[in-house]
C-alpha cells in the first residue's frame, strides 16, 4: 500500500535533518546577535540546543549516502 | 541442544515474568494505599481537584488571578473534564482520579502489548513482559496513581501512536482520524503531547507526505479552533495562564542528573531499543515507535529540566521504549533475519538461539533495576532473601534513591499518622476565623473553605511580570487571613516577605514525610 505515493528516502532525509541541523545551530546563536540587550551570554539551554542542532547535523549527513533507499 | 536451551528459555521467561508481576503487585498495593487518602501525597494534586470541581460547576480555571480568590490554572482540561462526573456524584475527593490515573497506566501497558504482540510476530509472552515492564518502571510509578493529568496524557499518546502505526501505512481512514483524535485528546489533558504529535507527524511526512499534509492540515486546524475557543471562552486567560506563564527556568543539572538516572534505571530494554532505532534508521525502515521513541527521549529529556518538571518527562520515552525493545526482542526470538546480508556475522538460528537466554535475563536484570518495594511487614522476608533495607525511608526501598534533583521524592506507603496529621491540619482550619490560605488545597476543601490562589501558578506569573498582587498583599498585610499553612514556599516572593512581616510560625505538623508550617497572624506584641 505504502508504494502508492512516493515516500522520503534515507538520502533526501539525511538532507533534511543536516539542513534544519545548521539552520537552527545558526538560528540559536543568532538569539544573542539579534538581541543586543541581553545579558550572560549563551545559557544552559541555549548549549544544550546548540548540541541536539549539531547533533543532528551530523545525523543527517550519515544518511545521505544511503541513497534512494526508503526511509 | 535446542530442548536445552528451550528449557532455560521457559525458566528464565517465568522468572522474568514472576519478577515484573511482583513488581506490579508493589504497585497495586501503592495505588491502593493512596487511593483514599484525602489531602495532596504529591504537591499540587488538589489544586487539580479543584480545576476538576470548576468545570463540573461549567467553570474554567483560567482565571485573573489579580481578583479573590487570585485562583488559576496552567493545565489544559481534558484529564480534568473526565473526572468532573465524578465530582457531581462524589463530590471533591482524590481517589477518583488517582483511580483515573491507575487506570491509565493499565490502558497504557495494555497498549504496548498489543504493539508488541501485533508488530512483533504475535510473542505473547514478549507482549506481555513489555507491557509488565512500563509499569516497573519507577517513573511510571511514582505519577500512575496521582491525580495528576500527566499519566491519561501518556495513556492518549500510546493509545494514538499504536494506532496510527497501524492504521497510517493501511490508509485506514477512521483509524487514522480515531489515533489523530487522540493525539487531540493527550494535547488537551497536557501540553508535553506536543512532542508526540510532532512525532507522529514527522513520521507521516516520511511515509506518504501528500497524505500526510492533508491529514496534518486537519489536526491542526481543529486543534486550533479548540485553542480560540478556550481563549474566547476564558476571556484571554488561557493564553496567559496556561502557554505564556507555562514557560519555566531550565535546570541543567536537573536535566543532566534525570537523563542518567533514567538510562541507569531503563538500561536494560533501553539499549536494545536505541539498537532497534539505529537499526530501522540505517538499515530497515522508521517505525513510528522509532521516531517516537527518538523524539521523547531528546525533547521529554530536555524538558524534565525545566523547574516543577521531573523524572515524569520520561514517562512517554519508557512507552516508546518498551514497545522498541519488545518488538526486537520477539523478531530475535521467531528467527526473523535483523542484519543486512552484508552486515550478517552471525545466522539467524544462532541470533535466536543466544536471545532465548539473553532475552530473559535483560528483562530480569530490568526488574532488578526498577526494585523499588517496602522493607518490612509482609515484605521483610523478600527484602532480606534479595538483600536491601529501606534506603528512602526506613521501611522503603527505591533503587533510584532520592539524591537526583526531578525525581519525585514519594512513592512509600501512608501510615495512619499521615491521616491523622491530616486531620489536624483541617482542625486546625476549622477553628480559625477568617479565610485560610494554604499552600494545598486538599486541606481547605476537606474544611470546606475556598481555594485561595495556586502558589506555583502566582509564581509562575510572577517571574513573566504577570502578577502584582495587589489584592492579596492586601489581604495579608490586613490579616485578613485566619491561618496560614506552607510547605514548598512557592508563592512569589512578594507573597512571601508579605506573609513574614504580618504572620508568625506557631508550630509545624510533619505529614508524609514533609512539614507543614502553620502560621497565624502577628498580635501587636510580637509585631
Amino acid at each position: 500500500m505504502d508504494g502508492e505515493e512516493a515516500t522520503v528516502s534515507k538520502r533526501q532525509l539525511g538532507i533534511a535533518l543536516m539542513l534544519l541541523g545548521l539552520l537552527g545551530f545558526i538560528a540559536i546563536l543568532a538569539i544573542d546577535i539579534l538581541d543586543v540587550g541581553r545579558q550572560g551570554g549563551i545559557g544552559p539551554a541555549q548549549r544544550i540546543a546548540l548540541a541536539v542542532m549539531a547533533a543532528t547535523a551530523l545525523l543527517g549527513i550519515t544518511l545521505i549516502p544511503l541513497g534512494d533507499a526508503p526511509a | 541442544m535446542k530442548g536445552a536451551y528451550s528449557r532455560a528459555h521457559a525458566v528464565l521467561m517465568t522468572a522474568a515474568s514472576a519478577a515484573l508481576l511482583f513488581s506490579f503487585l508493589v504497585y497495586a498495593l501503592y495505588a491502593a494505599n493512596l487511593m483514599s487518602f484525602p489531602y495532596d501525597y504529591d504537591q499540587g494534586e488538589g489544586f487539580e481537584v479543584h480545576d476538576s470541581v470548576l468545570f463540573s460547576r461549567g467553570q474554567l480555571p483560567y482565571r485573573d488571578t489579580e481578583i479573590y480568590p487570585f485562583y488559576a490554572s496552567n493545565y489544559p482540561p481534558l484529564f480534568h473534564v473526565m473526572a468532573a462526573p465524578f465530582v457531581w456524584f462524589f463530590g471533591p475527593a482524590y481517589w477518583y482520579g488517582r483511580l483515573l490515573g491507575f487506570l491509565g497506566s493499565l490502558v497504557s501497558a495494555a497498549a504496548i502489548a498489543y504493539a508488541v504482540y501485533r508488530d512483533g510476530g504475535r510473542n505473547r509472552w514478549i507482549a506481555l513482559l513489555s507491557g509488565l515492564a512500563f509499569l516497573s518502571s519507577n517513573f511510571v510509578y511514582h505519577i500512575g496513581p496521582l491525580f495528576r493529568q500527566h499519566t491519561m496524557m501518556a495513556t492518549f499518546e500510546t493509545l494514538a501512536v499504536v494506532m496510527l502505526a497501524g492504521a497510517f501505512p493501511r490508509h485506514d481512514k477512521r483509524a487514522i482520524a480515531g489515533g489523530l483524535f487522540l493525539l487531540l485528546c493527550a494535547g488537551y489533558t497536557k501540553q508535553l503531547a506536543a512532542i508526540s504529535a510532532i512525532a507522529a507527524i514527522a513520521w507521516m511526512f516520511i511515509r506518504q507526505p501528500r497524505r500526510a499534509v492533508r491529514w496534518s492540515l486537519g489536526f491542526a486546524l481543529v486543534g486550533a479552533g479548540l485553542f480560540l475557543w478556550l481563549n474566547v471562552a476564558s476571556g484571554g486567560q488561557w493564553w496567559r495562564q496556561a502557554i505564556i506563564a507555562n514557560v519555566n527556568v531550565f535546570i541543567a543539572e536537573q536535566a543532566f542528573g534525570l537523563f542518567i538516572l533514567w538510562f541507569k534505571l531503563h538500561g536494560f530494554l533501553l539499549i536494545p531499543a536505541a539498537l532497534m532505532f539505529v537499526y530501522e534508521l540505517y538499515v530497515d525502515r522508521l517505525s513510528l515507535y522509532g521516531v517516537w521513541f527518538a523524539a521523547a527521549s531528546l525533547f521529554g529529556g530536555i524538558a524534565s529540566g525545566a523547574w516543577g518538571a521531573g523524572d515524569s518527562y520520561f514517562v512517554t520515552s519508557v512507552a516508546a521504549l518498551c514497545i522498541l525493545s519488545g518488538i526486537l526482542f520477539a523478531r530475535l526470538l521467531a528467527g526473523v533475519r535483523v542484519m543486512p546480508r552484508r552486515l550478517l556475522f552471525i545466522s539467524p538460528a544462532r541470533l535466536s538461539a543466544i536471545a532465548m537466554l539473553a532475552v530473559p535475563l535483560l528483562y530480569l536484570g530490568y526488574a532488578r533495576a526498577t526494585l523499588k518495594m517496602p522493607t518490612d511487614g509482609a515484605f521483610s522476608h523478600i527484602a532480606s532473601a534479595l538483600n536491601i533495607e529501606g534506603n528512602v525511608r526506613e521501611n522503603f526501598y527505591d533503587s533510584a534513591s532520592f539524591t537526583v534533583g526531578g525525581y519525585a521524592r514519594i512513592g512509600y506507603p501512608l501510615t495512619a499518622e499521615d491521616w491523622t496529621a491530616g486531620a489536624e491540619i483541617v482542625r486546625l482550619i476549622t477553628e480559625s476565623d477568617g479565610a485560610a490560605l494554604s499552600e494545598e488545597a486538599g486541606f481547605t476543601m476537606a474544611a470546606g473553605r475556598d481555594v485561595i490562589t495556586n502558589p506555583t501558578q502566582l509564581r509562575n506569573l510572577d517571574r513573566v511580570g504577570l502578577f502584582k498582587g495587589k489584592e492579596l498583599l492586601g489581604m495579608i498585610e490586613r490579616r485578613d487571613f485566619g491561618i496560614v499553612i506552607l510547605r514548598a514556599l512557592f508563592y512569589p516572593p512578594t507573597v512571601l516577605q508579605a506573609l513574614d512581616s504580618h504572620y508568625e510560625l506557631s508550630h509545624t505538623v510533619h505529614m508524609n514525610g514533609f512539614d507543614y508550617n502553620i502560621l497565624y497572624p502577628k498580635t501587636q506584641d510580637s509585631r
